[in-house]
């Protein structure tokens, strides 16, 4: 038998690799001329703002919230010369007016909403103003500093009275802020910084976004913007892309969803993790089954909540890079972290890493790195997530808050000892091979987050003891 | 080699870490394009700061002012012409 192929199989062969190699899923049509040519005409952009409201319909669950983002979005595609006025007017439409019904108390929630709002772009418009004043230089800290003044505030003035409840609530809208207003303290001095209605778009912008904001602060969306028709419309159809990926994806997490919880019947990891600490531990197989499951639930969950939003943001013409690109072929804990949740780690690195780096220890540059990632991942990841969770704290009271937060800071860390290693060890191309080079490191990457998930994904509800047993339950080991 | 090539070669080399062989010129935007991340970024402060002296806590830094060969080319010219 003749093992060796014909002259042109032997060209067929790598012809087929790589059309294997560039087959998408959903087509790359921003690249193709013809439809970046229509998505510029009138009709062009009826058609995309169709499909992309098709696509929403089926992300947003309630009609109005669907018919206004899609109006907002109309509204900015038919007018893209005003889009940053119009993303100010949206946001703030979606902050004020969108929630009235859902909230109990619309008036005083939407009068706590504004003082917030107000707050920020007086520190905003101070910093920018006396940049060199003791304030001007560091507003961002300052900002972070008066946040933290303010819970330590909240939690000792005399419980039960009407001041007390205030000071609760606000705390709780400030914390909702806090990031989006660091982020435009942060603009201050930056060359041709937007004037403060316009940072006001930034506070929370209508495509949505958690405590952290997507896409970061005004002066990212001024480099990302759309410069002329052309790009509008690839940014635009490259929205639309990222929208009907999302989807994919969150077809696929309901099917894992049904397979695993329901099918296969694992615990989720807060069951499991129960049963654990109330000493009738699952056997170690399933222990592995509901940590695997909940890690990768939670890549599929995050990713289909980034895509939503950055498509959204993308729709509206800004270029934003996604929020969770791949983080499964990560060969380093720095790159999963970068990849996992890319705005929460730019994040830490704006606030954080960035400040300690270039103002300490600049003659100690492995001492200077380490500061700085532990000044982000341990200290910042834990300030960020501390701040988050006001209701936690108001419940417990902040000394009892504190310690339920142990679990939580020996994630963070464990995490930034693990960046600090991986950024300290000599980077280097990959071995060749796709076992060594791509499959072995990103296995391991995996691995330790996977294990890094039993101090991370808590409900702060179990002590630290019993998050190291289920540890060891994992490895069969009880104790 | 002048400090365009230099400059040039070290991001390539960051490049090549990342799998990245596309090519790339010098307004090419490497780091608001996501092609090379905060991570790089260090990498390439303390170059700077170590072969051309750059001080970023007198300039005041931002992933805008090295985005790009010519960017950061720009940035050591100044720093040059400061010393």
């Amino acid at each position: 038998m003749n093992t060796v192929g014909s002259p042109a199989q032997a060209e067929r062969a790598p012809q087929a690799a790589s059309r294997l190699a560039s087959f998408r899923l959903i087509p790359r049509i921003d690249t193709y001329p013809a439809v970046v040519s229509f998505a510029q005409t009138i009709a062009g952009k009826l058609v995309l703002l169709a499909l992309f409201g098709a696509g929403l319909a089926y992300t947003i669950r309630t009609l109005k919230d669907w018919l206004l983002l899609t109006l907002c979005l109309a509204l900015i595609t038919f007018f893209p010369v005003r889009r940053r006025l119009l993303v100010t007017v949206s946001t703030l439409i979606f902050t004020l007016i969108v929630p009235w019904r859902a909230y109990q108390n619309p008036v005083y929630v939407s009068s706590l909403v504004v003082c917030v709002i107000a707050l920020g772009a007086s520190l905003f418009w101070f910093a920018a103003r006396w940049p060199r004043s003791w304030y001007g230089r560091r507003p961002a800290f300052l900002f972070l500093c008066g946040f933290a003044v303010l819970i330590v505030v909240a939690a000792y003035t005399p419980r039960g009275n009407r001041f007390n409840g205030i000071l609760w609530d606000l705390t709780q809208v400030l914390s909702a802020y806090l990031w989006f207003i660091c982020y435009s303290l942060l603009d201050r001095n930056a060359p041709g910084r937007d004037p403060v209605v316009l940072q006001l778009g930034t506070y929370r912008p209508f495509w949505g976004s958690t405590h952290t904001p997507f896409p970061k602060g005004a002066a990212y969306l001024r480099r990302i913007e759309a410069r002329d028709s052309q790009q509008f419309a690839v940014i635009q159809l490259k929205g639309l892309k990222l929208l009907a990926w999302s989807i994919l994806i969150s077809l696929f997490g309901t099917f894992f969803n049904k397979c695993i919880y329901e099918y296969l019947k694992i615990p989720t990891f807060a069951q499991a993790l129960g049963l654990s600490a109330n000493h009738t531990p699952l056997p170690w197989y399933m222990c592995w089954g509901s940590l695997l499951a909940g890690f990768f639930g939670g890549i599929i969950s995050l990713s289909v909540f980034g895509h939503q939003v950055i498509a959204g943001c993308r729709m509206a013409g800004f270029n934003a890079l996604r929020n969770t690109y791949r983080p499964l072929s990560s060969r380093t804990v720095a790159e999963f972290f970068n990849r996992y949740y890319f705005y929460f780690k730019e994040l830490l690195v704006d606030v954080f890493f960035y400040p300690f780096f270039f103002k300490f220890f600049k003659k100690h540059h492995k001492l200077r790195l380490v500061g700085a990632i532990f000044a982000a991942a341990c200290f910042g990841n834990a300030f960020y997530h501390f701040g988050r969770e006001v209701s936690f704290i108001q419940q417990l009271g902040l000394g009892r808050a504190l310690v339920g937060y142990q679990v939580f800071l020996f994630y963070c860390i464990l995490l930034a000892s693990a960046i600090s290693v991986s950024q300290l060890r000599h980077r280097k191309p990959a071995p060749p091979g796709f076992i060594r080079g791509q499959l072995w490191p990103s296995f391991l990457v995996v691995l330790f987050f996977c294990l890094l998930d039993v101090f991370g994904a808590t409900e702060r509800n179990y002590p630290l003891a019993e998050h190291l047993r289920f540890l060891g339950h994992l490895f069969n080991l009880n104790f | 080699m002048d400090h365009i090539s230099e400059i040039r070669e070290f991001l390539k080399n960051l490049l090549a870490i990342r799998h990245d062989r596309q090519p790339f010129n010098d307004g090419t935007s490497l780091f608001l394009s996501g092609r090379l991340s905060s991570v790089d970024a260090v990498e390439l402060v303390v170059f700077l700061e170590e072969k051309y002296g750059v001080d970023f806590a007198e300039t005041g830094f931002d992933q805008a002012l090295i985005d790009s060969v010519d960017a950061v080319a720009s940035l050591v010219r100044t720093a040059k012409a400061v010393d």
